[in-house]
């Protein structure tokens, strides 16, 4: 039986994030992150003069491009790229050589010392391949992240992205970036 | 931020050419490197309840080969919301914490040395029982203080207490939500929750919900303000998450609340914005509130609070129109003013005046579920008074917590008598006590102190005898009512086996019961209690469900409006929600929150304000490895226009000094404070070595914070030191 084609990707509201971490420390307890790297963070902007102020939190993580160019610079092909559109990195065939570092648009990657390799967000592939969503996706208190699968016209991801008005970062790398920011 | 980027990328580029040469000598050990979790590990997912804050959230704990891989919300909680918060995935580490308390044992030097000698559980509670006994022959059983905080297995703790024979229970909410608690029940008989999920307009103030998360409240207000526009209207002399996140935000002048709500009840019983017909049926005292707030105008209240007397006029009517879909929000830990209660029983008597009253998107009664109780033997009651003499000192206080400000200075005059053993449980007075000399004070002039805990607190630390608790992951605990608007019960059971020489509070308890001669109390199991519990639970099997499930909840809607019938009696005197409150009058107290400005700090010093994040809310989660990440050591919040003034530089050291105490710590300087006002966040600084993250790294509000009560209440007043600050 052939598959239905999946494209995964996430939708932020970036508006509903609190700082609280909780997804931060659910990637770290879920993917055995080592104490010092992250593989997801809360990007912080804060504006103004008291009392006109202003704070902004953006969570970030790798953005599963369509057009990975971490995927194009591996030397070994340890980065690589599933159908359904999650990037990930073979741990075997990774050198550490850290070119994905250097060429990731969105300083998602990290190189696990203990491990010699480098590493990022999976987007909990494993759980999801149970069926799950990702960790960081699940714990967060006030739904932030949504996940899901943009073929799936159905789904709540593809429901905001044809009814809200979004952004992605850095669209000018040609990198195609699949978080997408609602405004 | 774009630019931090380049840099590191053009570094890493440049690096680029040698990576080559190390990666290539790293390929031959890769070939044996396997990522990944071994396959052969049994998986278990095992529904629990969490213990890293009062919240309880539901949670489902995933085991592989008998060790906590990761905690994941479980949906079945309508309270918990489907999340947990950075606290809750990381009570992983408080079980793999090299820090952790692994044996029961005993000081060898001087209190606070830190020199100890692992012992058996015999020897400890050998100790401990003959230490107990030795004060409660020489002074009686009342010489004995049994401090405890909150927590399912807390019952036993105070159980030893009474068995032994002492009055002297102190737990913490007068460290906490006695005024806030105390406010509601004096007005509406009861302490309601707040129905975030569907109110339209909220006001919050003395609460910065979207960092103390509370559950559901922090969950629903997130949703209500992004999704449903529902409005929020924010007071802080911080810019704070929640002011970020609120649609107006107040920069009030410190310990001015009252008069902004006062100038409220004002404005809308002026303009006849109130909800008459709630009024004339439910409430009483109405006339003589309206009398007494005509001289509280927007205009006084703008010269109290900094707040344009057209926005406090604006948004009261904003507030009256929303009607019973607005709120007036009543926070958790109301530890701030020595005015705190009357400020709450203001707020509670704004909400009565509009109507929100046990309506959707108002304040509701909380809904109880019932269980069943374990009949145990019970003991005679202590005979001796409190120490703390709070039926004299306090007569509408809660006397089974106590005051503990008013207990602490009691005991350390030794009037109205002495006591001399301090047994404590789950609880860090060292840092949630302000004014950390005269806690040690206390300490030193005890005969023995022994301390229950996960791990070496700054209490443990000064102990005789230390008992290691279990973790929660490693323990079964009582089952727990969460009455609320979606009331729940919970269950926690044990995860894993301890992995240290640790027990269960119950099995600590026994432990001293029977050396004390007091084990017939205490002759039961935790299954046997649970059992007992679970037989009264309104769902069929109710044992099997709660051990697969972790929770029950009432399924549907909430029902709102249940006490809005002609014959409900409030649990007032008057049987009506009291807005002149005649019990109040009789225990010399104002009837209605009267208003007195608040002391402002002199021209060289700083009010001390305090506060939490997110992933710190406790102090004992700042050694937690995961969350310390996020902050390594705390700082203190200052204006850049006092800053200058002074010549305080971002990430200098400053010393913090006020009437009781100096510390030394890193100047934040930033616009997102008032130039009134310092902050410092709580949890730092230790004194246990074995909190190593956070040993003398930072500082402990508790060193500087002034001894202030509430009036009503007793609750400690955590925001009226004022502080000089100075380059270090």
């Amino acid at each position: 039986m052939a598959m239905k084609k999946k494209r995964y990707a996430l939708v932020i509201d970036s508006r509903k994030c609190i700082n609280c971490k909780a997804c931060v420390v659910a990637c770290k307890a879920e993917n055995n992150v080592p104490i010092g790297n992250f593989r997801n963070r809360i990007n912080e902007e804060r504006k103004g003069e008291y009392p006109k102020l202003s704070i902004n939190f953006e969570p970030e993580q790798c953005h599963h491009c369509a057009e990975p160019s971490c995927v194009r610079v591996c030397p070994t092909g340890a980065s690589w790229q599933r159908k359904d559109g999650i990037v990930l990195v073979n741990y075997d065939e990774c050198i550490g050589c850290r070119y994905c570092m250097v060429a990731c648009p969105y300083d998602a990657r990290y190189f696990n010392e203990e491990q010699g390799v480098v590493d990022k967000c999976t987007l909990c592939s494993h759980r999801v391949d149970k069926g799950d969503t990702p960790a960081c996706v699940e714990t967060c208190p006030s739904k932030v992240r949504v996940f899901g699968d943009l073929e799936d016209t159905s789904s709540r991801i593809h429901e905001l992205l044809s009814t809200r008005r979004y952004r992605v970062k850095e669209p000018q790398t040609g990198n195609g970036p699949q978080l997408y920011y609602l405004l | 931020m774009g630019t931090i980027r380049m840099d590191r990328r053009l570094f890493l580029k440049s690096a680029g050419a040698t990576a080559g040469a190390v990666a290539a000598t790293q390929v031959g050990c890769l070939k044996y490197f396997k990522k990944g979790r071994s396959s052969a590990a049994e998986t278990k997912e095992i529904p629990t309840t969490c213990e890293l804050c009062p919240n309880k959230c539901s949670a489902i704990a995933v085991v592989e080969g008998g060790f906590v891989k990761k905690l994941n919300p479980n949906p079945e909680n309508p309270k918990s919301r489907d999340m947990l918060c950075a606290r809750g995935n990381a009570a992983i580490k408080q079980v793999y914490d090299p820090d952790r308390l692994k044996q029961p044992m005993i000081r060898v030097g001087a209190r606070g040395e830190g020199k100890w000698k692992p012992v058996s559980w015999d020897e400890a509670f050998d100790f401990a029982a003959k230490k107990l006994s030795d004060v409660k022959g020489k002074y009686g059983p009342e010489a004995s203080l049994w401090s405890s905080t909150e927590g399912f297995q807390e019952v036993f703790f105070k159980n030893l207490g009474l068995a032994f024979g002492s009055p002297n229970l102190v737990r913490h909410p007068t460290l906490c939500l006695a005024s806030v608690n105390l406010a509601y029940s004096a007005t509406f008989g009861t302490v309601p929750s707040f129905d975030l999920l569907n109110s339209k307009f909220v006001i919050m103030s003395g609460a910065n919900r979207f960092e103390s998360i509370i559950t559901p409240d922090t969950m629903d207000l997130i949703g209500g303000v992004m999704e449903r526009k529902a409005k929020l209207v924010y007071l802080d002399p911080r810019f704070t998450v929640t002011a970020a996140k609120a649609d107006e935000w107040y920069p009030i002048k410190p310990g001015t609340d009252l008069a902004f709500i006062l100038a409220m009840i004002h404005v809308i019983i002026a303009e006849n914005r109130h909800s008459k017909d709630f009024v004339a049926a439910y409430t009483t005292g109405f006339d003589q509130l309206a009398e007494h707030v005509k001289q509280y105008t927007p205009e006084w209240a703008e010269k109290e609070t900094e707040i344009p007397a057209k926005d406090i006029t604006r948004i009261a009517r904003e507030f009256a129109d929303a009607g019973a879909r607005a709120l007036y929000y009543a926070g958790r830990r109301s530890s701030w003013y020595q005015n705190d209660f009357q400020m709450r029983r203001a707020q509670a008597i704004l909400n009565a005046i509009v109507g929100n009253w046990d309506q959707m998107g108002g304040m509701v009664p909380n809904a109880k579920l019932p269980k069943g109780e374990f009949l145990f033997m019970p003991w005679d009651e202590p005979k001796a008074p409190r120490v703390d003499e709070v039926q004299k000192e306090f007569p509408l206080a809660a006397a089974s917590d106590g005051v503990y400000l008013k207990l602490r200075e009691n005991v350390l005059s030794g009037k109205p008598y002495p006591v001399k053993a301090w047994m404590v449980y789950k609880q860090d007075p060292m840092n949630s006590l302000p004014d950390q000399s005269k806690t040690l004070k206390m300490i030193e002039q005890m005969d023995f102190i022994g301390v229950i805990d996960v791990q070496m607190s700054d209490m443990a630390w000064y102990a005789d005898v230390v008992f290691p608790e279990s973790a929660y992951l490693e323990r079964t605990d009582p089952v727990e009512v969460m009455p609320g608007i979606w009331p729940a019960v919970v269950y926690r059971q044990q995860v894993v086996k301890p992995i240290h020489d640790t027990k269960p509070n119950l099995e600590i308890i026994q432990g001293l019961a029977k050396r004390l001669g007091l084990g017939d109390y205490f002759d039961y199991t935790i299954e046997q209690w649970v059992d007992a519990e679970f037989k009264d639970l309104p769902i069929p099997m109710a044992a099997e469900h709660m051990k697969k499930h972790g929770v029950w909840a009432a399924t549907g809607q909430p029902s709102y409006g249940k006490t809005l019938t002609p014959d409900h009696r409030f649990v007032t005197k008057t049987g009506k929600i009291e807005i002149f409150s005649e019990r109040l009058q009789e225990a010399g107290y104002d009837p209605l929150p009267v208003y007195t400005a608040p002391v402002q700090p002199p021209g060289d010093r700083f009010r001390l304000i305090l506060g939490r994040v997110g992933y710190f809310t406790h102090a004992n989660q700042s050694n937690n490895v995961w969350l310390h990440e996020f902050m390594k050591e705390n700082d203190l919040w200052i204006n850049p226009k006092p800053a200058e003034r002074m010549g305080i530089r971002d990430g200098a050291y400053v010393t913090v000094t006020s009437s009781v105490g100096s510390v030394k710590l890193k100047a934040r300087v930033t616009e997102e404070i008032r130039p009134d006002c310092v902050f410092m966040l709580h949890g730092f600084g230790k004194k246990s070595k074995m909190q190593s993250l956070v040993y003398n790294v930072g500082a402990s509000d508790a060193v500087i914070l002034e001894t202030a009560w509430d009036k009503v209440s007793g609750n400690a007043a955590f925001h009226e030191t004022f502080v000089k600050v100075a380059n270090a």
